[in-house]
C-alpha cells in the first residue's frame, strides 16, 4: 500500500510494471493474485485441461480400463490414419455435419438478420421467439424430429410433400443412406440459427445510419449495399461467430447419436459419436483416445485457420 | 438498382416535396416486402414446433397414432400428462436438474469473477500464459474429457454422484465466463482501482465491495446463458450419471423412448411439454437480458 502513496499519478517505474503483469490495479499483489486465480485454475486444470494431457498419454497405449496397460506406441494413430476405414467415413461425415450447419447457422442467420433490419417494428418480438429452440435440450429436440423424419407413421415433412404434390419425394429420411447425414445434421442447425441470427443483428445495427443513407440516395442497391457495406462492417463479429459455430459443429454429437446412433450402417458416424462408442461400448479407451487427440488437434487447427484468414495484424484475438 | 428507381418513379412523378420526402423513406418497398417473407417463414419453422409439441400433448393417444400429425385437436384431454407422470419420476428429473444447474451456475459465476478478477484487475507476471491456456477450453470439445474422467472417477469413487457431472460443467464453462467478466472489467475505468487503492482499500475488498456490484450484468448473462446448457446437457449426464434417482431431465427424456416398448408418443410429448415449461417460462421472463447479453458478447 505505501506503493500507491508515493506516487499517486503512476509514476513510470510503476506503470511498465503495470503493464508487464497486465493488471490495473497499482502495486504489486501477488498473493492476492494467486488467492483469486487458484481456485478457478485448479477446477479448469482437473476438468479440462489435465483430461486433454491424459488422452494424449492414454493414446500411445492399449487398454480395455481392466486388464494391465499395454504401451503400444504410434500403433493406435497408424491404424487410426490408414487402416480404419469407419474412421475416415467419420471423418468426412463430420465435415458435412459441420458445413451444413455452418450455412444453416450463419447464411441462415446472416440472410434473416439482414431481413429483420428491415423492419419497422415487431424486432425485439422476433429476437426473442426465434431463440425458442435454443432453449430445448437436445433429447427433446431428437424425439421432436424423429417425428418430423419419419415414414411410418407418417411424419410431418412427409405429410407436406404428400400435400404439395411431391409425394413421390416422400422417404423415412433417418434410414435412408443418402439423407440420413444431412438429417442427422439440421436439427442442431435450427436449434442454434436464432443465436446467430441475434449476434448478427446486433452487429447489423451498429453499421453507421449515414453511410447507408449516403449509398442510397448515390443510387445503390440494397444488394450492393449489403455486400460493400455491411457484410464489412460485420467482419469483426464473423470472427467471433465463425469459431463459435465451428468449433460447436466440430462437437456435435448428442442429435446424431440419439437419432441414429451413427446408422444406418455408419453413413451417420461422426467422429464424437465414433470416439463414444469406441470407449463406452467396445471399451478401447486407447484408441478412443486417439480419436479424441485427433479431434482436439482438428479444432485446433480450424479455429487457428479462422483466426488466420480473419484477423488483421496487430488486431487482438477474439 | 432498377427497384429502386422502379419504385421512386411513379410515386415522385406527379407532385412536389411531401410524396418525395416519403419515397426517400429508409427501405424501399421490395427489399422490405421479401424481408417480411422471410421473417416469416422462419418464424413458422421456429415457434411452429413448440405448437406442435403441445398439442400433441392434449391429443388422445389413438387420435394421434391413426391421423394427421399436424392435426390440431378438437378435445384436449389431460391423460397424456398422467401417463407421463406415471412413467417416470418427472419431479424427480427436474430437481436432479435444478440442483445440479443451481450449483453449476453458482460456481461458474463466483470462479469466472475471481479468474477474471486475477487475470484483468490485478495481473501477474505470467497472466498471458494462463490466459491462453483457459481459451483452449473454448475451442476444445467437451467429449474428450469424457474417457479420462471416467476413468478418474471410477478410482476416487465419484462415478454417478452429482459432482460428477458438475465438475466438468464448470470447467468447460468457466473459459468464457472468465472471458466475459474480463471484458466486463476493462469497461471499468482505472481510476476508480487507483481513487480506491489510494482510500486503501485492498484487493479484496475492492472485489466485494466495487467489481462485484458493479457486475450484476454480466452475472445476469453469464447465468442465463448457462443455465440453458447446463439443464440441457446430456452427454457428462448420459456418461456419468447410471442410477434412476439421480437422472436429470434429458435422461429422463430419453426413458421415454425405451422404457414403454413401442413409444408412447402423446405421453412423451407430455412429458417434453412439462420438462420444457420452467425454461422456457424463465427465458420469456428474461428474454431482455439474455438478448442483450448475446448481442454484446460480440462488441470486440
Amino acid at each position: 500500500m505505501s506503493r500507491n502513496g508515493k506516487s499517486p499519478g503512476g509514476g513510470p517505474r510503476n506503470r511498465s510494471l503495470r503493464h508487464g503483469n497486465g493488471g490495473v490495479l497499482p502495486g504489486r499483489n501477488r498473493r492476492a493474485a494467486a488467492v483469486f486465480l487458484l481456485p478457478p485454475l485448479l477446477v479448469y486444470l482437473a476438468t479440462v485441461a489435465f483430461p486433454i494431457g491424459e488422452s494424449l498419454f492414454l493414446s500411445f497405449f492399449q487398454w480395455d480400463g481392466i486388464t494391465r496397460m499395454k504401451f503400444i506406441g504410434l500403433d493406435n494413430y497408424r491404424q487410426l490414419l490408414t487402416i480404419d476405414s469407419t474412421f475416415r467415413s467419420a471423418a468426412v461425415h463430420s465435415l458435412v455435419y459441420l458445413a451444413v450447419n455452418l450455412v444453416i447457422q450463419l447464411g441462415g442467420a446472416l440472410l434473416v438478420a439482414n431481413a429483420l433490419t428491415y423492419l419497422r417494428r415487431g424486432q425485439d418480438t422476433l429476437r426473442v421467439l426465434y431463440l425458442l429452440p435454443a432453449v430445448l435440450s437436445t433429447v427433446a429436440i431428437a424425439l421432436l424430429f424423429q417425428r418430423v423424419y419419419s415414414a411410418e407413421p407418417e411424419g410431418v415433412i412427409n405429410q407436406v410433400l404428400g400435400a404439395v404434390g411431391l409425394g413421390d419425394l416422400s422417404r423415412p429420411w433417418l434410414s435412408d443412406v443418402h439423407t440420413a447425414l444431412v438429417a442427422v445434421s439440421v436439427p442442431e442447425g435450427w436449434r442454434f440459427m436464432g443465436l446467430y441470427t441475434v449476434i448478427l443483428l446486433a452487429g447489423l445495427l451498429t453499421v453507421p445510419r449515414e453511410v447507408e443513407e449516403a449509398a442510397r440516395l448515390d443510387g445503390a442497391s440494397e444488394t450492393r449495399i449489403f455486400f460493400q457495406i455491411r457484410l464489412p462492417h460485420l467482419r469483426p463479429v464473423w470472427l467471433t461467430t465463425l469459431v463459435m459455430a465451428t468449433t460447436y459443429g466440430l462437437r456435435g454429437f448428442d442429435v446424431p447419436y440419439l437419432l441414429t446412433n451413427g446408422g444406418p450402417g455408419v453413413s451417420t458416424e461422426l467422429l464424437t459419436t465414433y470416439m463414444y462408442k469406441t470407449a463406452f461400448t467396445s471399451t478401447d479407451y486407447g484408441y478412443s483416445s486417439a480419436i479424441s487427440v485427433f479431434i482436439v488437434a482438428e479444432c485446433v487447427v480450424a479455429v487457428g485457420i479462422i483466426v488466420a484468414l480473419l484477423r488483421r495484424r496487430g488486431e487482438a484475438l477474439l | 438498382m432498377s427497384t429502386m428507381i422502379d419504385v421512386r418513379g411513379p410515386a415522385a412523378g406527379p407532385t412536389a416535396p411531401a410524396p418525395r420526402r416519403r419515397t426517400a423513406r429508409r427501405h424501399p418497398f421490395s427489399a422490405s416486402r421479401l424481408s417480411k417473407a422471410l421473417v416469416t417463414l422462419v418464424l413458422l419453422l421456429q415457434v411452429y414446433p413448440f405448437f406442435w409439441l403441445v398439442t400433441t400433448s392434449l391429443r388422445p393417444a389413438k387420435d394421434f397414432a391413426a391421423g394427421n400429425p399436424l392435426a390440431v385437436t378438437t378435445h384436449p384431454i389431460l391423460d397424456n400428462f398422467a401417463r407421463a407422470f406415471d412413467n417416470g419420476d418427472i419431479p424427480r428429473f427436474l430437481l436432479n436438474s435444478a440442483l445440479i444447474t443451481g450449483v453449476s451456475d453458482l460456481l461458474i459465476v463466483v470462479l469466472g469473477m475471481m479468474g477474471a478478477y486475477a487475470l484483468q484487475v490485478i495481473g501477474f507476471r505470467f497472466s498471458r500464459l494462463v490466459l491462453g491456456l483457459f481459451l483452449l477450453g473454448i475451442v476444445v470439445p467437451v467429449q474428450v474429457a469424457l474417457v479420462p474422467l471416467f476413468i478418474n472417477y471410477t478410482d476416487v469413487g465419484l462415478l454417478d454422484s452429482y459432482p460428477s457431472v458438475i465438475l466438468p460443467l464448470v470447467g468447460f464453462a468457466l473459459p468464457m465466463s472468465i472471458f466475459l467478466f474480463m471484458s466486463f472489467y476493462t469497461y471499468v475505468p482505472k481510476e476508480t482501482y487507483e481513487a480506491a487503492a489510494l482510500d486503501g482499500c485492498g484487493p479484496y475488498r475492492l472485489f466485494w465491495w466495487i467489481t462485484t456490484p458493479m457486475s450484476l450484468g454480466t452475472v445476469a448473462t453469464v447465468v442465463f446463458v448457462n443455465t440453458i446448457f447446463i439443464w440441457n446437457d446430456f452427454i457428462f449426464a448420459n456418461t456419468f450419471i447410471l442410477s434412476t434417482g439421480k437422472k436429470t431431465v434429458p435422461l429422463g427424456l430419453q426413458s421415454y423412448l425405451g422404457s414403454m416398448g413401442s413409444t408412447d408418443w402423446t405421453a412423451t410429448f407430455a412429458a417434453v411439454s412439462v420438462t420444457v415449461t420452467p425454461l422456457v417460462l424463465a427465458f420469456l421472463v428474461f428474454n431482455k437480458a439474455v438478448v442483450r447479453g448475446l448481442s454484446g458478447t460480440t462488441r470486440v
